[in-house]
């Protein structure tokens, strides 16, 4: 799960080519890794990949901000 | 181009590209798309290696390559292999002239780019050695923001290794194809398809775009201008701060700043608009890939965010909402999902700009985005926030279409808008509409009126006396043949004064005035003032009970009134001063008077006006208001010869006021107009005939009547139009067949603010809009347009009209409650109060104020605010309608209220139409029936009587002595055991309506078999289609079901030869069904005779066309003998039993079970189906009125009847039924509000005409959705349009074709009052026809035995059925009438 978005993050979202490989503490938000349209591509892509729906209210900074945040999200979504 | 080589790929446009395309078409001329950037270079440029990095620049990006042509009107693009560009230098050198370098910036920005040869322009300018502007203009149909970042950084690449010599080390930027290929393949993905639904939803085809400042670009100029509103660091460090906040922040710090703003614009378009639901246009950038965010050229779409704002609304509030938004717009705003239709749902543009211009080493520069001074018309703001060079300070720039907003709203504009961000960064938590907008500039223009008080100390009847001196001899008023000077009108005042103090009349008392327009009541006017009293004028039509209500209201001292008027009163408590009978007394009064000085603080009068709560109220009004408004008139309205008026309007309107004293005060004439004692009050009709007058004030529907008058040698020289919306073509009208001698004014005020307070001429050339404004206020009166915070609006923007100054009303008589509500302290001035009028208005563009409705009038219809008023102006513009209304219909009035009360007695609720109750709770029906309760016992009889009846023809032949009618219930299944007791033979027959609950079969069944008797069903196929027809007739299935069994039964009892059909109907039922008040009131009438009518009703019921009638077989019904052969016997006329008794009765005899499988107490399922109908549409249960008659004859107590009437009933199972039997839920549903338009014209006008009509010039949402032709427009005494009375027309009324006409004479007035009280209706015309009303037998039977009682007459039962209209009834009655004269 962490590995398939890191990877989609990298290849399709960033802006840059990034210096570092990305790891899943990285802030995605603040520090622009993803802009919103990126945000929103990247919750579109997670929910066809696991089969969720992420309603606008769970869209907040406590559940996306890095990849583990992320993962932590799915985990409770999905129990 | 130089070259243009075969075989390049033609490319189709993409959906950006393509709105950009078609917008540069319709503006051929117009550099609304030039993309313009400068970038200032501080630093030594190579300009033959520039040039040179240019061309390679051009070479590497495809976009800079592209041309646009057209294959059949079809627009493609192609991009050319080859592409010279010759970068032009332009030296500054020879001295730097900034204004001339900004010239020249300005001048080259706005130049024409040609799409087919080369869609950009570029060219370096030389400052000096040091300093170099790169200027750069890309049409928008290859470029967006990120784009041209792309572009600078490359360049600047390919210029430092052309520097440096190398030349083949640059990557070529990503081609723009790709993104074409993506977006055309996004467009067509069946996987999209969810977000192109939901942008189709979200355009809503019926939404108005806003007007900001009231403004429209109507003739789509482009032309726009940028004002550039540098937040700086303070406030965009403030923001920054406020974006952490943990309410206000979303996903990522880019998206709470564009959040952020998007809540600044949806507020501030809100404010600017008056609008409540606001959409607008966010740009995404959609570069979605890592090498879209490489490749230059058009990527972003527009697409809407959508909110509805209301006054309640925090910031915080508006931002929360405004994040769901924004979450469903990234969601679906992706490539190729915009559309043409979605781009014309919004016309103001929120473009946050997150691009940064690159920072290229050694070249330390500022970019500029140049305004190349056009927009697309269809934006008439664009807001772009940015900060390109990362400065830490946000920029805003501010596009304004300059159609929309003239020079002096481009100055204010962003003012107001940093006053909501300011509002916004000090407390989040704030109101919208709390923090005002306007510069203090504008307040103080706003608030300049002629406040300074320059009051006259002379009073109005001051001015009078002094024409005494002036004009003696002159005539004063003439009245019928009638002619008096003022000498003579003053003696005859002064001799009505004195007598008048001598009945004990003194300063400071309250005297009513009750009289038609005459000489008296001129003089009763000016003695009440003389005395130095307050009048109260009350018009002699005003019905009975509001007379009543005045006089006691007013607290008066003495009524001034006449014989014929007193006639109808019945108060005696107050001094009457019958002017007939008292005549002689006061003609022997002495001629003089000193008239008292009264203070000009006093009140002069108190006039009734209509109040919201039912009740009127008095508006008192100051001498000190009175000579305001008059004196001002004398100046304003002053023509070259003297006011010759015409007093024809109602005394009870306060614009009647003008005419009664402006001519008196000036030494003009009155000539006076007294009203016909029956129908509208028309005298305006005899004025114009009469020709007599130079001057007018009349209400613009008065107007409106006179309109198609022979003006060819009228000596009208001024009109004055009050108290309704004014429409100028209506004034045009009026001017051209008066001409141009005749000044027209429109004089705008309500009572509370004395006559008239703000006013305008009219001017044919410049008010062009549907209605004449209202104008400026008038001298000592101040007007403000205030929002629903009391902030005052900008010019031009919507707001509630608050007055102000010495014309202002002392409030309401004896009502400090309402006084105090209307009646507000005045923010604007000291010690001043101000008055709430209810009124929308707004500045237009000269500074007038426009009239747009009322605040109650602007009523809110699936969300939308609609102003009445408008509808009916457009209405009002179809060449053949002479007058329009528009009401809002709201049947859910109906819908059964929270706060019912109920019948103390009884238990009839208060939802029942036209039920009064009496201050213990107890209904009129309760109360009227303990007047005659004495004689329905004649009717009720005994069971020995039953006995001899069923008996009195017993036959040996005949197997059954009667047919009784069994459902399974209590009451049925006792009358059966009673009969069997009794001996008789029975036949018991059911109707299986297919929903008899298996549990009443299985009563039916058990107790047949137990008594032994014969038992059949009966059934038809049609009883879903007789279900439906009686919901929709009658709301319940009670009465179709009734009707079946009454036609089936019948049809049994003549094949069986049985004479008698014995019912179970309960003693409430006959109220319901059969008996009613009327047929008790005949002193003589026994049994028999109510006997006779009753069977004459039940004929006629037989006769109704309804499903019935159409799917059985009712034949039989046609012939008399039936009638004879089969007689109906309800059992409970003969029997008093009570519940207990019954059912002790049936426990021993009958082995009866309550079914359980109801879940009520009923043995039919489909039952409470028609409950719920009749409850929803009536608001009340269809067995209210026939238990509460249960209760009222003893039968049931009122508790059980009221725990029967609430009974709880499974909605699901409702709709499960109703769909069973075809019942239309949305009929139910559709129980909602519409909007209707009534019009006048000489011919019906098709709906669809109509329709197109507005079309025109409406959104769809405005459409009325029925339309209705009036004869005649109903008036109010005062003559304004009747909007009461065209909101009580009920549905069958407005869906027939029959045109509403008021009763024209006496006979249809007593037809129509009697036909009103027994419909419950609150209106109906003369040709409305009795059946189509839904008056069936038991209506006939009371409206006919009213009209007999009330004529004492002795008209047939089925008159009516053959004079189904009150016109013709009244013919008829007529006709009758002489007859017996004659004899």
């Amino acid at each position: 799960m962490n590995k398939i978005i890191l990877d989609y993050i990298s290849n399709e979202l960033t802006n840059e080519q990034l210096e570092d490989p990305l790891e899943s503490g990285d802030d995605l938000l603040g520090s622009g890794i993803l802009d919103s349209m990126g945000m929103m591509k990247l919750i579109l892509f997670i929910e066809n990949e696991f089969e969720i729906k992420v309603p606008p209210e769970d869209m907040v900074i406590e559940n996306f901000m890095t990849v583990g945040h992320i993962i932590t999200y799915l985990e409770n979504k999905t129990v | 181009m130089s070259e243009i080589e075969k075989n390049i790929n033609e490319t189709e446009l993409t959906k950006s590209q393509l709105a950009i395309w078609t917008g540069q078409q319709m503006a051929p001329d117009a550099p609304l798309y030039n993309t313009v950037y400068t970038f200032d270079i501080k630093n030594k440029l190579d300009v033959r290696v520039f040039r040179s990095a240019f061309q390679y620049l051009v070479k590497g990006t495809d976009i800079l390559r592209t041309v646009f042509n057209t294959k059949n009107t079809i627009p493609y693009q192609i991009v050319l292999p080859n592409f010279n560009f010759n970068l032009e230098l332009v030296d500054f050198t020879n001295g730097f002239n900034k204004s001339e370098y900004y010239k020249w910036v300005e001048l080259r920005s706005q130049a024409k780019l040609n799409l087919a040869k080369c869609p950009f322009d570029s060219a370096l300018i030389k400052v000096n050695e040091n300093r170099f502007v790169w200027f750069l203009n890309i049409h928008h149909i290859i470029t967006d923001a990120i784009s041209t970042t792309l572009l600078h950084e490359k360049m600047f690449e390919y210029y430092s290794n052309l520097k440096n010599g190398d030349e083949n080390n640059i990557d070529d930027l990503p081609s723009f194809e790709d993104y074409i290929t993506f977006e055309n393949k996004q467009s067509n993905d069946i996987q999209n398809h969810l977000k192109q639904e939901y942008w189709k939803v979200k355009i809503d085809k019926s939404y108005t775009l806003p007007k900001l400042y009231g403004n429209e670009n109507k003739y789509l100029k482009t032309a726009s201008e940028r004002i550039t509103l540098g937040l700086g660091l303070d406030r965009s460090k403030r923001i920054k701060e406020l974006s952490k906040n943990m309410a206000v922040r979303s996903l990522t710090p880019r998206l709470t700043i564009f959040n952020l703003f998007a809540t600044l614009l949806f507020t501030y378009v809100h404010r600017i608009s008056n609008q409540n639901k606001i959409t607008i246009g966010a740009t995404a950038h959609n570069r979605v890939s890592q090498l879209f965010q490489k490749t230059p050229g058009l990527f972003i779409e527009i697409f809407p965010l959508l909110i509805k704002l209301e006054d309640q609304d925090t910031f915080l509030s508006v931002l929360q909402r405004t994040k769901m938004e924004t979450s469903d717009y990234l969601r679906n705003g992706q490539p190729g999902m915009a559309s043409a239709d979605i781009s014309r749902g919004f016309n103001v543009i929120l473009n946050y700009m997150t691009s940064k211009f690159a920072l290229i080493e050694d070249f330390p520069m500022t970019s500029e985005w140049i305004h190349a001074g056009h927009n697309d018309p269809a934006h008439h703001l664009r807001c772009h926030i940015y900060d390109f060079d990362s400065t830490g300070s946000l920029e805003i720039h501010l596009d304004f279409n300059t159609a929309v907003f003239d020079k002096e709203l481009r100055y204010l504009a962003p003012k107001h808008f940093l006053c909501l961000i300011d509002a916004m960064l000090d407390d989040i938590n704030q109101h919208i509409t709390s923090a005002s907008i306007i510069t203090k500039e504008e307040r103080n223009e706003l608030l300049t009126g002629d406040v300074i008080s320059t009051n006259s100390k002379a009073s109005v009847i001051a001015q009078f006396e002094s024409q005494l001196v002036e004009n003696p001899e002159k005539i004063a008023i003439r009245f019928k043949n009638q002619k008096l000077t003022y000498s003579e009108i003053n003696n005859k005042t002064n001799q009505l004064a004195n007598y008048l103090a001598k009945q004990g009349v003194s300063k400071g008392d309250i005297v009513a005035i009750h009289l038609e327009r005459s000489t008296n009541y001129i003089t009763s006017v000016l003695a009440a003032l003389k005395l130095g009293t307050t009048f109260v004028p009350i018009s002699s039509e005003q019905p009975k009970e509001r007379v009543q209500y005045i006089l006691q209201d007013s607290n008066c001292k003495a009524l001034i009134s006449n014989t014929v008027i007193l006639r109808k009163l019945e108060s005696k408590k107050i001094n009457l001063i019958n002017l007939d009978d008292s005549a002689e007394d006061i003609e022997n009064q002495t001629t003089t008077y000193i008239s008292q000085a009264s203070e000009l603080d006093s009140i002069a009068y108190v006039i009734y006006t209509s109040g919201s709560t039912g009740k009127p109220k008095g508006v008192m009004i100051s001498n000190a208001s009175l000579a305001n408004y008059i004196n001002w008139s004398k100046g304003y309205y002053a023509h070259k010869d003297s006011y010759v008026f015409p007093l024809c309007t109602s005394i009870g309107f306060d614009l009647t006021i003008t005419a009664t004293f402006l001519p008196l005060v000036t030494g003009g004439e009155l000539i006076i107009y007294t009203e016909s004692s029956i129908g509208p009050d028309i005298s305006i009709l005899q004025v114009i005939e009469d020709n007599l007058v130079n001057s007018i004030k009349l209400t613009p529907s008065h107007l409106a009547l006179i309109k198609d008058s022979d003006f060819s040698s009228s000596k009208l020289k001024l009109i004055i139009v009050g108290g309704e919306d004014f429409k100028s073509s209506l004034a045009n009208s009026i001017q051209d067949s008066v001409g141009d001698d005749l000044k027209i004014f429109n004089e705008y005020g309500p009572t509370e603010a004395t006559v008239g307070c703000i006013v305008s001429r009219y001017n044919s050339d410049l008010h062009i809009e549907t209605s004449v404004p209202i104008g400026i206020p008038i001298k000592n009166m101040s007007a403000y347009v205030l929002d629903s915070y009391h902030n005052l609006v900008p010019k031009g923007v919507i707001g509630e009209l608050y007055l102000s100054g010495t014309g202002l009303a002392k409030g309401y008589a004896r009502n400090t409650k309402l006084s105090n509500e209307r009646f507000l302290v005045n923010p604007f001035q000291q010690n001043a109060k101000m008055y709430r009028t209810g009124d929308l208005v707004r500045f237009n563009e000269s500074d007038e104020l426009e009239y747009l409705g009322r605040v109650d009038e602007q009523v809110k219809l699936n969300g939308f605010r609609i102003e009445l008023s408008d509808i009916e102006a457009n209405l009002n513009q179809h060449p053949n309608i002479n007058n329009a209304a528009v009401v809002l219909m709201d049947s859910e009035k109906k819908a059964e209220s929270k706060d019912i009360i109920n019948c103390k007695e009884c238990g009839l609720p208060s939802s029942y139409p036209n039920i009064d109750f009496d201050d213990n709770n107890v209904c009129h029906l309760c109360n009227s029936f303990k007047g005659y309760k004495e004689k329905t016992d004649k009717y009720f009889k005994t069971e020995e009587d039953l006995i001899q009846l069923l008996t009195s023809n017993k036959n040996d032949n005949r197997k059954y002595d009667c047919l009784t009618l069994l459902s399974g219930g209590k009451d049925s299944t006792y009358v059966l055991a009673r009969l069997i007791d009794m001996g008789l033979n029975v036949l018991t027959f059911t109707l299986d309506n297919g929903y008899i609950s298996d549990q009443a079969k299985a009563n039916i069944t058990r107790i047949t078999e137990k008594l032994g008797v014969d038992h059949i069903y009966g059934a038809t196929p049609h009883m879903n289609k007789i279900f439906v027809d009686s919901l929709h007739r009658h709301k319940n299935v009670c009465n179709g079901c009734f009707k079946t069994i009454y036609t089936l039964s019948t049809k049994v009892a003549l094949e069986n030869n049985i004479p008698f059909v014995v019912t179970g109907l309960s003693r409430g039922q006959f109220f319901e069904t059969r008996l009613t008040e009327e047929l008790f009131w005949d002193e003589d009438a026994d049994g028999t005779t109510i006997d006779d009518t009753i069977l004459e009703a039940r004929k006629l019921y037989h006769q109704e066309e309804d499903a019935v009638k159409n799917h059985l077989d009712t034949s039989m019904f046609s012939l008399d003998s039936t009638f004879n052969k089969v007689q109906y016997v309800d059992f409970y006329r003969y029997s008093n039993v009570s519940l207990t008794e019954m059912l002790i009765f049936l426990k021993e005899k009958a082995d009866w079970v309550r079914p359980t499988d109801t879940g009520r107490s009923t043995n039919c399922l489909i039952n409470q189906a028609g409950i719920h109908v009749h409850k929803k549409e009536r608001g009340y249960s269809n067995y209210s009125f026939p238990y509460s008659w249960d209760v009222r004859l003893g039968h049931k107590n009122r508790d059980e009847a009221l725990e029967e009437i609430n009974e709880h009933i499974d909605e699901d199972e409702v709709h499960r039924m109703l769909d069973e039997i075809g019942y239309k839920k949305s009929d139910l549903d559709n129980n909602k509000k519409q909007l209707i338009g009534f019009y006048t014209s000489k011919e019906i006008i098709p709906s669809v005409d109509l329709k197109l009509h507005l079309a025109k010039h409406l959104p769809e949402y405005m459409f009325p959705s029925k339309y209705k032709h009036l004869k005649e427009m109903p008036l109010t005494k005062n003559g304004k349009i009747d909007k009461i009375a065209l909101r009580t027309l009920s549905d069958i009324q407005l869906e027939s074709d029959v045109v509403y006409v008021a009763p024209t004479n006496e006979i249809e007035e007593l037809v129509e009052s009697i036909w009103k009280e027994v419909l419950q209706m609150d209106r109906i015309g003369i040709h409305d026809n009795f059946i189509s009303l839904g008056g069936h037998s038991l209506a006939a039977i009371r409206v006919t035995a009213r009209i007999n009682d009330e004529l004492q007459t002795n008209f047939a039962l089925n008159k009516i059925f053959e004079l189904p209209t009150i016109q013709e009834y009244a013919v008829y009655i007529e006709s009758q009438l002489m007859e017996l004269l004659q004899q």
